[in-house]
C-alpha cells in the first residue's frame, strides 16, 4: 500500500507535483498517467525518499522511506534503465544492490532468470547494455528483495513486441500475488491492457483515480458515418447539430459525430432517407479518455506529445 | 538499527568499487607513478652529493624520505580512488539505486569511507613498499634504510593517503563533480598554501600549516615545529571529517 497525502513539491516557483493525495492499493495493478512534465517521476523519487517533498507525505506501508531498514525488502522501483555504471557488469550491478540489503548472490541469478538475462548477457559491462536489457535488469533490481511494493517508470521503453507482454504478464502475475503495482506509461493501449485502476495527473494535480474500464467509459464515444451522398450527408449533419450533436466532416463522405449514439445516427438517417454505407461506434479508448482528461494540462500544447519522463 | 544492514552497505561499496577496471587502473597508475617518483628522487639525491656544487650535499638520505616526497605527486593518482566512488555514482545515475538500497545518507558515507579508507591505506602500503624497493637500490651508498624507520614510514604513508582519499570522498559527495572536486583538491592541497608561504610571511605560513597538505606533510616528516606530527595527523583526519561532514549534508538536503 503506497499512501500519499497533500504531496506537493515545488521548484522555485514552479508546482511540480500539487497536493496529490491518493491510495494506491494492493492486489492490482495500478497505472501512473500524465501528460510529459505532468509530474510522475518526481512523485515516484518522493515516494522512494529522493526528492524531498514540499509539503505532505509520501508512505509505504505506513512508514516514509528514509525509516525503511531494509527497504529492498519492502519497495522495489525501477526508475531509469540507463542508471547503471558504464564499465560495471549487470551481473556485479545486482550483487551490490543484493549485498547493502542482505540478500543472497543466488537471488541475483534467480532475478536474472526471471527476467530471462543469460548470464552472457549479464556479464557485459553496463554501456553495452540496449535499453531494453536494461529495463529487464532494472526490473530484476527490483525484484531482489521480493517486495510487496513495486513500483515502474516507464518500464516498456526499449522493449519489443514480446518483451512488452511480458512485462504486462509479470505485472499481472505479481498484482496476482497480492503486491502493490505501481507503473507509470505513456503507452496508453499498453496501459488499457495492463492496469485495474488508474491514477492521472496533469501539471501536478490529480485528475482521476478510477478503475480503469471506468475512465475509459468516461471518454466520448464518436462515431463515424459514411454515406455516397454528400448532400444527403450533409442535411444529416445540419440535422444533427440541431440536435446537439457535435459533427465534424471528416472527408466528403464521411463525418465524425460525438455526443450522441450510433442508434440515433442511424435513426435520423432513416428519418432522412439517407443512405448509409458505414455507421460505426468508435474511441472509447484510454487514450481518447486520456486526451479529454488531460486537454487543460499538457505542457507543451500544440504537438502530439511522446517520449517518456524526464 | 540493525548490523546488518551496515555490514550490508559496505559489502555493496566493495563490490561497486571492485568491479569496475577503472578502480585497478588507477591503482597500477599510482604504482607506476610511485616507482617513477622515488627513482627519480633518488637519482637527485645521490647526484646532489656526487655533482661538483658542494652547497646542495643532503649526505646520506633515509629511504623513507624520498618515500615521502614521492607521495606528493602520488596522491593525485590515488585520490581519484575516493573521488570516483561517489563522483562515478552521480554521473551515471546509480546515486538513486544506491540511496534505495540505503535510504541514510549519513550511513552510505561511512560505508563509502570505510572502503575508500581501507583500500587506499593498503595500496598506500604497497605503493610504500614499491617505492622503497625502488628507491633503496638507486641511492647506493647515498641512502639507508633501517628496517624499523622505513616500515614506519610507509605506514605512515599509507595512512596519509588513506586520509586523503578520504577527504577527496567527502568533498566529492559535496561539489558533486569529478573535475570541480579535483580543482578544489589541487587548490586545497598546493596551490592555496604554496601562495600563503611564497612571501613568507609569519602569519600566512601560520595559516598554510593548517592546510591539509601542509599539516600531512608535518606529519609525514615527524616534524616536531609547528606542531607536533601527531597534531599534523589529527588536523589532516579532521579535513577528512569536515569533507565527510560537508557530503553527509549536500547528500541530505538535496534531491537525488
Amino acid at each position: 500500500m503506497i499512501t500519499l497525502r497533500g504531496l506537493t513539491k515545488r521548484f522555485g516557483t514552479t508546482v511540480a507535483v500539487d497536493a496529490l493525495t491518493v491510495d494506491i492499493a494492493p492486489g492490482r495493478v495500478t497505472g501512473f498517467l500524465g501528460p510529459n512534465g505532468a509530474g510522475k517521476s518526481t512523485t515516484m523519487r518522493m515516494i522512494l525518499g529522493l526528492d524531498r517533498p514540499s509539503a505532505g507525505q509520501a508512505l509505504i506501508g505506513g512508514r516514509a522511506y528514509r525509516e525503511l531498514r531494509r527497504p529492498l525488502h519492502e519497495v522495489g522501483a525501477l526508475l531509469d534503465a540507463r542508471a547503471i555504471h558504464p564499465a560495471r557488469s549487470g551481473r556485479a550491478h545486482l550483487l551490490a544492490i543484493a549485498r547493502s540489503n542482505g540478500i543472497p548472490t543466488r537471488r541475483v541469478d534467480e532475478v536474472l532468470d526471471t527476467v530471462g538475462l543469460d548470464a552472457r548477457a549479464a556479464r557485459k559491462p553496463g554501456r553495452t547494455l540496449s535499453l531494453g536489457m536494461g529495463q529487464r535488469l532494472g526490473i530484476a533490481g527490483a525484484l531482489l528483495g521480493d517486495p510487496p511494493v513495486l513500483m515502474f517508470d516507464e518500464p516498456v521503453n526499449g522493449l519489443d513486441p514480446d518483451g512488452v507482454r511480458w512485462v504486462r504478464q509479470l505485472m499481472r502475475s505479481l498484482a496476482d500475488q497480492g503486491r502493490t503495482i505501481f507503473v507509470s506509461s505513456h503507452l496508453m493501449s499498453e496501459m488499457q491492457l495492463t492496469a485495474d485502476q488508474l491514477v492521472v495527473i496533469g501539471r501536478g494535480r490529480l485528475l482521476a483515480d478510477a478503475p480503469t474500464d471506468k475512465v475509459i467509459a468516461g471518454s466520448t464515444v464518436a462515431v463515424r458515418v459514411r454515406s455516397p451522398h454528400p448532400d444527403g450527408l450533409a442535411a444529416l449533419a445540419a440535422r444533427l447539430t440541431a440536435a446537439g450533436a457535435t459533427v465534424q466532416a471528416a472527408d466528403r463522405d464521411e463525418l465524425t459525430v460525438s455526443g450522441t449514439t450510433a442508434d440515433r445516427v442511424g435513426d435520423l438517417a432513416h428519418e432522412l432517407g439517407v443512405r448509409l454505407h458505414e455507421l460505426s461506434p468508435h474511441g472509447a479508448s484510454l487514450e481518447q479518455a486520456f486526451m479529454e482528461l488531460t486537454a487543460d494540462s499538457v505542457e507543451y500544447a500544440g504537438g502530439p506529445t511522446g517520449g517518456g519522463a524526464r | 538499527m540493525s548490523t546488518s544492514t551496515r555490514g550490508g552497505a559496505v559489502a555493496a561499496e566493495w563490490t561497486k568499487l571492485s568491479s569496475v577496471p577503472s578502480t585497478w587502473w588507477t591503482a597500477l597508475a599510482g604504482l607506476l607513478v610511485m616507482a617513477a617518483s622515488a627513482g627519480q628522487l633518488a637519482i637527485y639525491a645521490a647526484n646532489d652529493n656526487t655533482n661538483d656544487d658542494p652547497t646542495d650535499d643532503r649526505g646520506i638520505v633515509t629511504v623513507g624520505s624520498v618515500l615521502i616526497d614521492s607521495v606528493e605527486l602520488t596522491q593525485y593518482v590515488v585520490l581519484a580512488l575516493g573521488l570516483l566512488a561517489i563522483t562515478a555514482e552521480f554521473t551515471s545515475g546509480t546515486i538513486r539505486t544506491t540511496l534505495q538500497c540505503t535510504p541514510s545518507r549519513g550511513r552510505v558515507l561511512l560505508a563509502k569511507a570505510a572502503v575508500a579508507g581501507t583500500v587506499t591505506f593498503a595500496l598506500g602500503l604497497l605503493l610504500g613498499g614499491v617505492g622503497a624497493l625502488v628507491a633503496r637500490p638507486v641511492l647506493g651508498e647515498w641512502g639507508t634504510a633501517p628496517v624499523a624507520g622505513t616500515i614506519g614510514d610507509i605506514v605512515a604513508v599509507a595512512a596519509y593517503l588513506a586520509l586523503i582519499g578520504v577527504l577527496a570522498l567527502g568533498l566529492g559527495a559535496a561539489l558533486r563533480n569529478a573535475v570541480l572536486t579535483i580543482t578544489v583538491l589541487l587548490a586545497t592541497l598546493m596551490i592555496v598554501p604554496l601562495s600563503l608561504q611564497e612571501p613568507d610571511i609569519d602569519v600566512l605560513n601560520r595559516i598554510a600549516d593548517v592546510f591539509p597538505g601542509v599539516a600531512g606533510a608535518h606529519f609525514l616528516a615527524g616534524d616536531t615545529e609547528p606542531y607536533p606530527s601527531l597534531v599534523g595527523l589529527l588536523l589532516l583526519a579532521g579535513w577528512a571529517g569536515a569533507a565527510l561532514l560537508l557530503g553527509r549534508a549536500a547528500l541530505r538536503r538535496r534531491d537525488a
